[in-house]
């Protein structure tokens, strides 16, 4: 009780030094909280606008297809069998399905040609399962059996078309013949997800059937779960009772690329926390160094009265927690001020990226928000706190060992 | 006397000569005719292509590349042999760019940049250069009969000639790239001297129209013509052939990738 009641009173005793050195770590813990709330924030919505317009919760298609998706090929399609639907709607968590057919196109507005992803879509079930229809921002959904198509206001402004206007899919069907569609642009969408709105052409499935000359085939089965976190487990439970050639994909697997890019994020994240908060632990050991050198004779006498070395280190590391403890919680109530005002005004990409549209890998754009984990709230209080004790030991131990003789004579 | 009765024989000799030759020669025209008039769809094409397709030549060539205003002009020189084939661009802007075809492959080097790049996928679908001439098209094979089921629309006369004009679709199971072409073939010389390429959607995609043709070694040869890309407004992309040798003597392993770098 005595060495808190001490380390208590030497941190009143120089109010401003505890403040600045507290402020280090609190400015340490502000970064962190804020960087790791924008990837966060970053990461949610990444997936959430996979899940919901590029993938879904969980796809089931041939092996063989899967390994060339991103080619965008015309076999190994799946011919729709009831068995193989019944099985999928036996997952846990079954919410809906719908089917999908990829396709490469070329898009031709009379002098110009775009390659681009062609995506015939099950108008009936397709928004059951995505959120494509909540982004358009005019017109509205192709109809079934017709020519009508849907695209990006980006992709539309790239190449000069308005809603309303014609323009030409020439693409290849499965014999390599080319084919063409006049799609009539019946509507305009701008969702987050930038490659959705540069590259994608949403065209009814049974046109692009047809004209594909697939009959019935489609790419792929895509299926929305009542719950995110069932995917994972989901995927495994309908791949035990799939037969090869027929595989469960869950959104993780074909977000790949972006899961390991977020995982290398949270790593990048981690060593920029360990290099500020080794700043601030310099902060603190020299803090800790003058107090000492300050309080050279008293501790000297101490020792003379008895003191044992033992507890004058714990009084000092007593004080570089006291600092931790002020600077942790200053650098939470900084941190919470900081996300509240990032998610109430949420952050403009554009102006991040100086009004372009690079997106650093990340399929998503427009304003952005933080997210909040308590976890990490705990885990960076905790870790500032350890590190203010830490970088206190070394100094107090060497003031600690002093002769009290010299202690009291150091000068 | 002798000599009179020997000179009347020949007289007589030559008389018979003269008819049998002018009888032959009608009877060979009749029934070239006829042969000509019963010519199938098939035939028509074969024969063009016996002008048309070129197993071994070394030519320099010209080809002029309109775009939205834009005009380049590429020159090149190019080897042939079967299924290979070395182009080497000759134009100061694109110097030294050669293209190598291997039956199915297609390879490009730079010179600029000393890189090899073998053209696949997507690449294929490309102007050749900028032009409205795709890889694609340069790979595709020339035995149309194979791949098409021709059928003659009839005779009519384009620019001038008497043309065959035949229509060719797609034999089902084929993987060819487009699914009906339309072709006017000089009745007298067995050259194309129009083409048009449609998608199965029945939109005209292509149309190549021949400009000159010149008997060349004894064929006649188209040797200026012009290809326009229908689904793209002011492009076109014109072909001129400036010199052609059939029977060239072709250096050895010039169709390899190491002569190529």
């Amino acid at each position: 009780m005595f060495f808190l009641k001490m380390a208590f009173k030497n941190l009143t005793r120089h109010k401003r030094r505890t403040l600045i050195t507290a402020l280090i770590i609190a400015f340490a813990i502000l970064i962190y909280i804020m960087t790791e709330g924008l990837m966060i924030g970053m990461t949610e919505m990444s997936f959430n606008n996979i899940i919901n317009l590029e993938s879904g919760h969980l796809q089931v298609a041939k092996k063989s297809y899967w390994e060339d998706r991103k080619e965008l090929p015309l076999d190994n399609l799946i011919s729709p069998t009831e068995e193989l639907e019944n099985k999928i709607e036996k997952t846990t968590g079954f919410k809906a399905m719908t089917k999908r057919l990829n396709f490469s196109v070329r898009l031709n507005n009379g002098i110009d040609e775009l390659p681009v992803t062609g995506v015939g879509i099950d108008l009936g079930q397709d928004r059951k399962v995505f959120r494509l229809n909540k982004y358009l921002v005019k017109g509205r959904m192709p109809r079934e059996g017709s020519s009508e198509i849907i695209m990006g206001t980006k992709l539309a402004e790239l190449m000069g078309f308005k809603n309303g206007d014609y323009a030409i899919l020439l693409f290849r069907t499965d014999e390599d013949t080319f084919n063409t569609i006049d799609g009539e642009i019946v509507g305009l969408f701008n969702t987050p997800h930038p490659s959705l709105n540069e590259s994608s052409v949403f065209l009814p499935l049974s046109t692009a059937q047809s004209r594909l000359n697939v009959e019935d085939k489609i790419s792929h089965y895509a299926i929305r779960l009542t719950e995110q976190d069932q995917a994972i487990p989901a995927a495994e439970e309908l791949n035990s009772r799939l037969k090869d050639p027929y595989h469960a994909y869950s959104w993780k697997d074909a977000a790949q690329s972006l899961v390991t890019m977020l995982e290398m994020q949270e790593i990048e994240t981690q060593v920029i926390l360990a290099i500020i908060l080794t700043l601030a632990a310099v902060g603190i050991i020299n803090t800790v160094i003058l107090s000492a050198l300050e309080r050279m004779e008293e501790l000297g006498m101490m020792k003379a009265l008895g003191m044992h070395e033992r507890e004058i280190v714990y009084t000092f590391m007593l004080e570089a927690a006291g600092i931790g403890i002020i600077g942790g919680s200053m650098g939470i109530i900084m941190g919470v001020i900081g996300l509240a005002i990032f998610n109430i005004n949420g952050i403009d990409m554009s102006a991040l990226t100086a009004g372009g549209d690079m997106t650093y890998g990340f399929p998503l754009k427009g304003t952005i928000y933080a997210g909040w984990e308590l976890n990490s709230f705990i885990f960076v209080f905790l870790y500032g706190v350890f590190i203010s004790i830490l970088a206190s030991v070394f100094p107090a131990l060497w003031a600690a060992r002093k002769d009290p003789v010299k202690a009291i004579y150091h000068r | 006397m002798f000599a009179l009765m020997r000179n009347s024989e020949r007289s007589y000799q030559l008389k018979i000569l003269l008819i049998i030759s002018l009888l032959s020669i009608l009877l060979v025209g009749i029934t070239f005719l006829a042969a000509a008039q019963e010519l199938t769809a098939d035939e028509i094409i074969t024969r063009r292509d016996q002008n048309e397709y070129v197993i071994k030549a070394y030519s320099e060539s010209k080809m002029i590349i309109k775009n939205s205003g834009r005009t380049m002009v590429k020159t090149m020189r190019s080897w042939q042999d079967g299924e290979k084939a070395l182009v080497v661009f000759t134009n100061p802007r694109d110097r030294g760019t050669k293209f190598l075809k291997r039956g199915d492959n297609l390879w490009m080097f730079f010179p600029q940049a000393e890189d090899l790049v073998k053209i696949s996928g997507h690449m294929l679908e490309q102007g050749m250069m900028g032009s409205d001439f795709s890889y694609q098209d340069m790979l595709e094979s020339d035995d149309l009969t194979e791949l098409y089921n021709f059928k003659l629309l009839g005779e009519e006369k384009y620019k001038g000639r008497p043309v065959y004009k035949l229509e060719g679709i797609k034999v089902p199971g084929k993987e060819v790239s487009y699914y009906r072409r339309v072709v006017w073939i000089d009745k007298e010389r067995f050259v194309g001297l129009k083409e048009e390429l449609y998608a199965e959607s029945g939109r005209l995609l292509k149309e190549a129209v021949v400009l000159e043709v010149d008997k060349i070694e004894g064929r006649w040869y188209p040797v200026r013509m012009i290809m326009e890309n229908k689904l793209r407004k002011n492009t076109s992309t014109e072909f001129i052939i400036q010199k052609i040798n059939f029977n060239p003597e072709l250096p050895e392993d010039i169709f390899t990738l190491e002569r190529l770098r």
